[in-house]
């Protein structure tokens, strides 16, 4: 144990951030996801396995309530942030997407200067007082997320004319200018050379020292290198949900061992 | 559990996995067969069949080598998770106890050669070569247990390791008493008791894999403690008829 690697591959907290119990999500008549039951923990980085149409990327987007924008879709069940049912009436979904934030799979910095991409959120939710401030929280967003250095000599420059790997770590920065409590990244690197794959991968291993960071990803190889805990879902419900060295080196149900080997799609 | 008989999409890694399992299968063969043979060497002071198994042992290091280089391509081509992940650990584990079973064999016959240029102990080649006899069963089933992926047979396999243990008892008191009665019999007696302890430890490598083939199947090692028999290294130096 007095191995730092191993050390550093263990979860610090025991506290959960989120607690969701007997959630059920319909579109329309479909049953897209199927009373799940799941845990997770603060400054943690939880990742979301399964195949295409499992439902994984549909239950993160109810994290942060992101399925209210899509008209036939249902979710019921509990969903609690600290405690705090996120979809009691009483919740503003607008606040609640500043606590958890989301970054996408194509990167999709607005058309502004990079500067404007990331000062968009503290201003609308006013959390800076005067420039200065606003100036601040830009440059430590930038800073965390690992861009900074490239693009502080072009904040006015579009957002739009970086490089993808850039435009990435620019919508990160953009989503935890807002301090988020939980950063939710539905496939963040399906559009990135391996190169920026690595330094999203390494910022995301960063940002779990702050926050909890929850990762859709079709990159089973992604989800072991970069999270601490898995969750495999299949047909909508969670088989499997443990720690991420046990899930990929022994599963204990049988279609988690189909999927991670390789064996059904 | 491990879902062996269902394919990988990638039918490729199929292939892979199974070729450096086959590789696994056809070492063995040739570890049993040398022990086999050492054993009877020794019985029939046959020297011309010692040197064989001596040359014989190059092909078995080779293989192993072959099985950890082409764990190490599935490794890095394929990123093995779960029970392929498993599966080409446990080969590369196996492989280097068969590598060593068959230095074990290499070794008893070159004692076998200088056995034979002895006045001959009574008895002591016919019990060596039961112990052999059973040993490769021993190694046998535990490879046919990796195969058939069967828990139980290795369990089995990990049961028995005590009646070789108790076959190793017997001979060391046995050329213990050899040697009290008679120094001139201490130099045979020795190499004698040399080769019985080396195919007791081959015995304790075939323990050794059904261990691994427990791990390969259920993911974890067994942690009940097994039987053990070997009382020698604890033994008084005057246990002789102990």
């Amino acid at each position: 144990m007095d191995d730092l690697r191993i050390l550093e591959r263990d979860v610090t907290t025991q506290s959960n951030k989120i607690t969701a119990r007997g959630v059920d999500v319909f579109y329309g008549e479909a049953h897209a996801i199927k009373s799940v039951d799941v845990d997770i923990l603060d400054k943690t980085v939880t990742a979301f396995i399964g195949p295409s149409g499992c439902g994984k990327s549909t239950f993160l987007r109810c994290l942060n309530r992101m399925n209210d924008t899509i008209d036939i879709c249902r979710v019921t069940g509990d969903i609690k942030l600290d405690g705090e049912n996120i979809y009691d009436p009483k919740v503003d979904s607008v606040q609640l997407r500043a606590k958890v934030g989301m970054v996408f799979q194509k990167p999709n910095p607005f058309p502004k200067s990079i500067y404007d991409n990331v000062a968009y959120g503290p201003k609308i939710h006013g959390l800076t007082r005067n420039k200065a401030e606003l100036d601040e929280v830009v440059e430590t967003s930038l800073r965390k997320a690992a861009i900074w250095n490239e693009v502080k000599d072009r904040l006015n420059a579009p957002g739009t004319g970086l490089s993808g790997g850039q435009q990435q770590r620019l919508c990160i920065a953009r989503a935890i200018a807002t301090s988020p409590e939980v950063l939710l990244m539905d496939e963040p690197c399906s559009a990135l050379d391996p190169i920026a794959t690595a330094q999203v991968e390494e910022l995301i291993d960063e940002l779990r020292s702050q926050f909890s960071v929850v990762i859709v990803t079709h990159s089973m190889q992604q989800a072991a290198r970069v999270s601490q805990r898995t969750a495999f879902f299949h047909l909508g419900s969670l088989v499997e949900y443990g720690e991420t060295g046990q899930i990929f080196t022994a599963p204990k149900d049988p279609r988690t061992e189909s999927y991670i080997t390789g064996r059904i799609g | 559990m491990t879902m062996q008989n269902e394919p990988h999409i990638a039918r490729a890694f199929d292939r892979d996995l199974e070729a450096v399992q086959a590789l696994v299968l056809k070492m063995g063969g040739l570890v049993e067969a040398a022990l086999l043979d050492a054993a009877l060497a020794l019985e029939s002071r046959d020297d011309e069949l010692a040197a064989r198994i001596r040359a014989g042992d190059k092909a078995i290091d080779a293989l192993e080598e072959q099985i950890n280089t082409e764990a190490a391509r599935i490794i890095a081509l394929r990123a093995p998770t779960a029970g392929d992940l498993r599966t080409v650990l446990t080969v590369m584990k196996i492989a280097a106890s068969l590598e060593r079973c068959g230095d074990y064999a290499k070794n008893l016959a070159k004692r076998s050669v200088v056995l034979s240029q002895m006045a001959p102990i009574d008895g002591s080649a016919g019990a060596i070569r039961r112990m052999a006899k059973a040993v490769q069963m021993q190694l046998k089933d535990a490879l046919d247990s990796l195969i058939q992926r069967d828990v139980e047979l290795a369990a089995h396999v990990r049961q028995n390791d005590a009646e070789v243990d108790q076959m190793y008892n017997a001979l060391f008191r046995e050329f213990l008493t050899h040697m009290m009665e008679d120094p001139r019999h201490i130099s045979a007696c020795m190499h004698l008791h040399f080769i019985a302890k080396n195919i007791e430890r081959v015995g304790d490598h075939a323990t050794g894999i059904a261990e691994q083939v427990i791990y390969l199947v259920t993911g974890a090692l067994p942690d009940e403690a097994r039987p053990k028999a070997d009382m020698t290294s604890t033994a008084p130096a005057t246990g002789g008829q102990g």
